[in-house]
């Protein structure tokens, strides 16, 4: 685990007594994972109102390089406390840090692994069935017709329109006495021959 | 359910005794090949081009008008469904002969199925169904986040818009693959539940 010179300069100020105090550690810790995982809370705390503003600013950035860092190369404990000692920090300090790391890992994954593009994310189906009767050119055009809405999101780009379309009955699922040799189209037997393969995989 | 023809209507077919047998026959060859290719603008292409013309022995306009006659009587017919019983009295007004009712009645019945399949297509669409490709992968690593094992199923959605072919590409989860799959097969399930078997044997 390899950080910037700016970032471990923040870091040996962070294990320096003088600069700040066991609480002001605490609380700057807490304020550094808060800002990670939910950057739109502030990072105000009165524990922190004595210390220099110019050394919390750097003692902030370097905790939030130091907990990115981590989660990017998924580092264990060891290799964090040894990142940590290397800037001088305590004992008591790297434990307390370590200890904030391993409760937010989980998290923190979550979210270093949603950034990045990919195509929008299916996250559900809705569907309604309607039986059509007759349209403005042929009477008696007896047919069920499914209209399937597939809600995405994205995760740059924020909401994505959802996707609507129509479909058949043998559009959705045909009968497969039928058409024994010709190539499957419908919906729900192509999802299944994704789900039969993806259930192979993961028995690899 | 009886045809109702204008007078106008009545006039143009009014030339088919005169074209006889042969003429309708020829009509009937291409006036079927007119319903597959146009029957979207259901326009006619200038009768000059056409290489029957010579043989039917009638003007230009006549002959026009005449296929012009037909086609409304079929199109019609095959819309309303009509039986065989009202297709002959609708057109017993005509006064022709019973050989050439009887030309009119096969030719209603021969061309029935195909007209009601075009007729059909023309209903107002939504974005259909085409086909879908899909693509099973495991995300190792991104640039923010290092050793993943993040299984995806990335979809290639075919659609239909409008006779034009749009692609979409989705991509989800194992789970909510599974979610879909069971939601899409309720939704197939719904079609053969007493309720909707009930509304559809009563159109019918």
């Amino acid at each position: 685990m390899e950080l910037s010179a700016y970032a471990q300069g923040g870091c040996r100020l962070l294990g320096d007594p003088r600069r700040l105090s066991r609480r002001a550690y605490a609380a700057l810790l807490r304020a550094a994972f808060r800002g990670v995982l939910q950057p739109r809370g502030g990072v105000a705390d009165p524990e922190l109102s004595d210390v220099d503003p110019a050394v919390l600013k750097q003692c902030h950035a370097a905790a939030a390089a130091c907990i990115l860092e981590a989660g990017r190369q998924r580092a264990d404990r060891a290799a964090l406390s040894a990142c940590l000692e290397e800037c001088k920090l305590d004992r008591e300090r790297i434990e307390q840090f370590c200890t904030e790391y391993q409760k937010h890992r989980e998290a923190l994954e979550e979210l270093l692994g949603s950034i990045g593009r990919a195509p929008p994310h299916v996250t559900d189906v809705s569907w309604h069935l309607a039986y059509r009767i007759q349209t403005h050119e042929l009477h008696r055009a007896y047919q069920p017709t499914y209209l399937l809405t597939l809600s995405t999101e994205n995760s740059d780009a924020g909401s994505q329109p959802d996707l609507s379309f129509s479909c058949t009955m043998e559009q959705l699922q045909f009968q497969r006495t039928t058409l024994l040799y010709s190539r499957k189209t419908d919906l729900v037997g192509k999802l299944k021959d994704a789900a039969k393969s993806l259930e192979r995989a993961t028995q690899l | 359910m009886l045809l109702v023809l204008s007078e106008e209507q009545k006039a143009h077919l009014g030339c088919l005794p005169r074209v006889g047998g042969a003429g309708l026959a020829l009509s009937e060859s291409w006036g079927t090949w007119r319903w597959s290719c146009c029957g979207a603008a259901r326009r006619l292409r200038p009768v000059r081009r056409l290489p029957v013309r010579g043989k039917l022995n009638a003007g230009v306009d006549t002959v026009q008008h005449g296929v012009e006659g037909l086609m409304y009587l079929l199109t019609e017919s095959s819309k309303l469904m009509i039986s065989e019983m009202d297709f002959q009295d609708s057109i017993h007004v005509l006064g022709f002969s019973d050989e050439l009712n009887k030309l009119l009645l096969q030719l209603y019945l021969d061309n029935r199925k195909e007209i009601r399949s075009i007729l059909g297509e023309l209903a107002p669409k939504l974005p259909s169904y085409h086909s879908l490709e899909w693509r099973l992968d495991v995300q190792l690593a991104s640039r923010s986040l290092r050793q993943q094992i993040k299984p995806a199923v990335t979809m290639k959605l075919h659609l239909n818009d409008n006779e034009d072919l749009t692609t979409q590409v989705l991509q989800t989860d194992p789970s909510t693959l599974l979610h879909l799959i069971q939601q899409l097969e309720q939704a197939l399930g719904e079609m053969k539940t007493n309720h909707c078997r009930r509304i559809a044997r009563n159109m019918k």
